[in-house]
């Protein structure tokens, strides 16, 4: 079928099978932080937003998106407070997990602005690290919120 | 093969599809169906994609029900601040399935239908006596939830039937209730065992306790257990005696017959004992 969706703020038109996957999709299209890990929902790799909800794109029918609103983590802007404090926190080994965690934890925020440790830990508890950067990236996701908090203070 | 989709437009052109193609699954969120197909265990299924049909995604009050639309997601059920009020337990059974992301996909409909018997938002709604809407081309009926789950993996779902409606009655009032999971691989796995208790009252106090338990038999189960006049050690006796013939496990990578039946236990002891902490006259 032919469909529109937006992707990182930009109108797309496509032609897709009807049993074609949001990963495969958009990793197509060349969104190359968008990554299969388990391919069963279970570890987080291939998490984007749809219309502000994060979603295993492994598991999603392109076809049920047609005029939704897709991000991906190249859709953050480069001082993103998410992003900037991943990096300063060296929330990272190899990264292939990373843009997952990313989403999530923006989605996290976007929900619940100053979450707990706890709430950060059941919203990322199905997201897999292998390399085991739990630590820094729950470090990462506080800062996120505390950076959030302090600009829009000084706005 | 591919699978062929086709997206009606109303419930009445979802039925008569159904009518149509015997072999054709309902499409709900399908984060069950796409891991079927991905394990080979489902081959060549067309599907029937009900997201297009109006008024399936709603989470509305009746007079006598909160009634539950089957497009709802898991997760509109585990954070919408009137559940949470009203139905708190079932609120907490559907925060614990998966994860976020599969709960943004996953819903209420396809969650029932799917019938499996690890299924975390079933043992709440037995506890709180919900029933399920099948709507066919010419019928529409209502199946208390005790007698849905037929046997292992199969439902009362007749061919060319959909799930319109998960209902809870207003009517039932907890005075203490709570949800327990225990799984024995990582917390957001399926269950080894997992239990949901609501405590009953009148004027009396505490009288009745209803138990349901998931993954410990080939469907979820549920009990009710007489407690006027007893206290908690009582209750707990009682409970468990009720809960040992309810329990039929299946063994599989998830725990033996003996540790399932040791951990149905332990989970129908916690959801007690944290129920009964919520009771404000608790004997």
């Amino acid at each position: 079928m032919n469909m529109v969706f937006q992707i990182n703020g930009r109108d797309v038109g496509i032609e897709v099978s009807d049993s074609e996957l949001l990963l495969d999709t958009l990793r197509h299209i060349g969104f190359s932080s968008v990554r299969e890990g388990c391919g069963v929902g279970a570890c987080g790799s291939c998490t984007v937003l749809v219309d502000g909800k994060s979603v295993s794109s492994c598991l999603v029918l392109t076809s049920r998106c047609n005029g939704s609103s897709i991000l991906t983590s190249e859709g953050l802007a480069d001082d993103d407070p998410v992003v900037s404090q991943f990096i300063k926190n060296g929330a990272a080994q190899c990264g292939y997990c990373i843009p997952g965690f990313v989403m999530m934890v923006s989605e996290l925020l976007s929900e619940n602005p100053i979450p707990t440790e706890q709430e950060i830990y059941n919203h990322l508890e199905g997201n897999i690290c292998r390399c085991g950067s739990y630590p820094e990236i729950v470090q990462a996701a506080m800062d996120a919120s505390k950076a959030k908090q302090t600009s829009k203070l000084t706005c | 093969m591919r699978p062929n989709v086709f997206r009606p437009q109303s419930l009445q052109e979802a039925c008569s599809l159904l009518e149509e193609h015997e072999e054709a699954l309902v499409y709900g969120g399908g984060t069950a169906l796409q891991i079927l197909l991905k394990q080979g265990i489902l081959v060549g299924s067309s599907f029937i994609d009900i997201s297009g049909i109006p008024g399936l995604a709603e989470i509305s009050f009746t007079d006598d029900f909160l009634r539950v639309g089957p497009m709802v997601t898991l997760r509109r059920m585990e954070r919408s601040e009137e559940i949470r009020e009203l139905f708190s337990l079932a609120s907490s059974a559907y925060a614990k399935v998966a994860n976020p992301r599969v709960r943004n996909t996953a819903t209420v409909g396809g969650n029932i239908a799917h019938g499996d018997y690890r299924l975390d938002p079933p043992v709440a709604l037995l506890v709180l006596g919900a029933s399920v809407e099948l709507t066919s081309r010419n019928s529409i009926r209502k199946v208390p939830l005790e007698e849905f789950f037929v046997d292992f993996q199969v439902t009362d779902i007749s061919a060319g039937e959909i799930v319109t409606a998960v209902e809870i009655p207003r009517s039932i009032h907890l005075a203490g209730s709570s949800f327990v999971k225990l799984s024995s691989l990582s917390a957001n796995d399926w269950p080894s065992a997992s239990a949901a208790v609501g405590l009953m009252e009148n004027d009396n106090g505490v009288h009745t306790l209803r138990l349901a338990l998931g993954a410990l038999a080939a469907t979820p189960v549920m009990a009710t257990v007489d407690i006027r006049n007893l206290n908690l050690d009582q209750t707990l006796e009682a409970s468990l005696s009720k809960a040992m013939e309810l329990m039929d496990p299946i063994a599989d990578v998830r725990g033996s017959v003996k540790y399932k039946l040791r951990l149905g236990r332990v989970a129908v002891e916690e959801a007690i004992r944290s129920a009964w902490k919520e009771v404000p006259n608790g004997r």
